[in-house]
């Protein structure tokens, strides 16, 4: 269990702590307006500065020898701060886990509030200008944007029951995107999002800058040695680079270190030889979230 | 560490509300292989109007990111976009 799971897990995973999205935890840190002003510029928090620094040129600024680890401290304090927010510009608090298929089935079952909506990626609006219906909202987060047409899907239904949210979920898995549960800001969670690298503004500070936006899953990919004919179907689906086909071992090696456990790779393996086990029943990779 | 890549967008013909609505062309935006480019609304480009909710531009947001392959500026029906080598 992560650090977050410890404190506000409630003796379980963080985000299948039913109170983490409750309507009480909205109305007691007064999200609603706050919400509101994030999402209304929510595109320019990027550029907008904070203490005179942007992300216009991030990495430049994070090669640099001392700015630079400064820098990445106090990116990650902000994003880890668990204080009540006070600057809708920031992203303060908003902090990530990739969740497995199932654990985002359960969140939809067990924890999310209705109403339930499901909105265009603004990531992929933002970096690549398409309009993908796509991440999933609970509670208040769902009656803001309810007041903003511009992320509200023309085409697709957009006020979900619960059982449509899990088949929607799901659909978007078996595609090849990354479940993950955010943080807006803490200590309340509401959203759901189906997450592509390089363009998810939240896993591309982890993958390319090392920034902890995101934790990996509580899970980790297992090969079943035996079973993996070398088809390689799975190594396509793989976002983080962690899957590798060994020509001299007809199969597929897998690098432990790299996997966020999202199991997406499972969905395209037709002999069941890839599984989630527990991160922790590797000794080796214990905490390292 | 090398040179640092310098991507400059002409904003008098995309984006501002000027010739080519961003949000409509966006050809750059997907061609761009580590999506280096930012689609916004327009911020502190006019001083007494700060913010506009329906003027977007792009702005060249990962640049270090950026492998120098030419794709945008190729792609660009304006040629309003320039790399420096």
């Amino acid at each position: 269990m992560c650090d977050y799971c410890v404190k506000h897990g409630a003796g379980g995973k963080w985000y299948l702590n039913a109170r983490n999205y409750s309507n009480e935890v909205a109305e007691e840190y007064n999200l609603k307006d706050f919400l509101m002003e994030q999402y209304m510029n929510f595109e320019q928090i990027s550029i907008r500065k904070v203490y005179g620094f942007s992300a216009v040129g991030l990495g430049y600024s994070l090669q640099m020898p001392i700015i630079g680890r400064v820098l990445k401290h106090f990116a990650e304090k902000m994003l880890h701060s668990e204080k009540p927010p006070k600057n809708p510009f920031k992203a303060e608090g908003h902090m990530g886990q990739v969740v497995p298929l199932d654990d985002g089935i359960a969140i939809l079952e067990n924890c999310a509030v209705e109403p339930i909506i499901e909105k265009y990626c603004m990531c992929r609006y933002m970096y690549r200008g398409v309009k993908e219906a796509c991440c999933i909202n609970f509670g208040v987060m769902s009656e803001i944007i309810e007041k903003l047409p511009r992320f509200i899907p023309v085409k697709e239904k957009f006020q979900l029951t619960r059982e449509e949210a899990i088949q929607r979920f799901t659909e978007h898995n078996k595609k090849g995107y990354i479940g993950t549960i955010w943080y807006g800001p803490f200590p309340y969670i509401n959203n759901l999002c189906s997450c592509e690298s390089p363009e998810c503004a939240g896993i591309r500070p982890r993958v390319d800058f090392g920034i902890k936006s995101v934790y990996k899953a509580e899970y980790i990919i297992d090969i079943q040695q035996d079973l993996c004919r070398g088809c390689k179907s799975c190594v396509s689906m793989c976002q983080f680079g962690a899957l590798r086909f060994s020509v001299s071992s007809n199969r597929v090696l897998i690098d432990h270190n790299k996997c966020y456990g999202c199991g997406t790779c499972i969905h395209a393996c037709k002999r069941d030889a890839l599984r989630l086990v527990p991160r922790n029943d590797f000794p080796g990779l214990k905490g390292k979230y | 560490m090398g040179r640092k890549t310098k991507i400059t967008i002409d904003y008098s013909i995309c984006g501002d509300g000027n010739k080519i609505d961003p949000r409509e062309c966006g050809k750059c935006l997907r061609s761009c292989d580590p999506a280096v480019f930012l689609l916004h609304q327009t911020v502190g480009v006019k001083e007494e109007d700060p913010f506009d909710p329906q003027i977007w531009r792009i702005t060249p947001l990962w640049t270090s990111l950026c492998t120098r392959c030419m794709k945008c500026v190729n792609v660009c029906p304006e040629k309003a976009i320039e790399v420096s080598l």
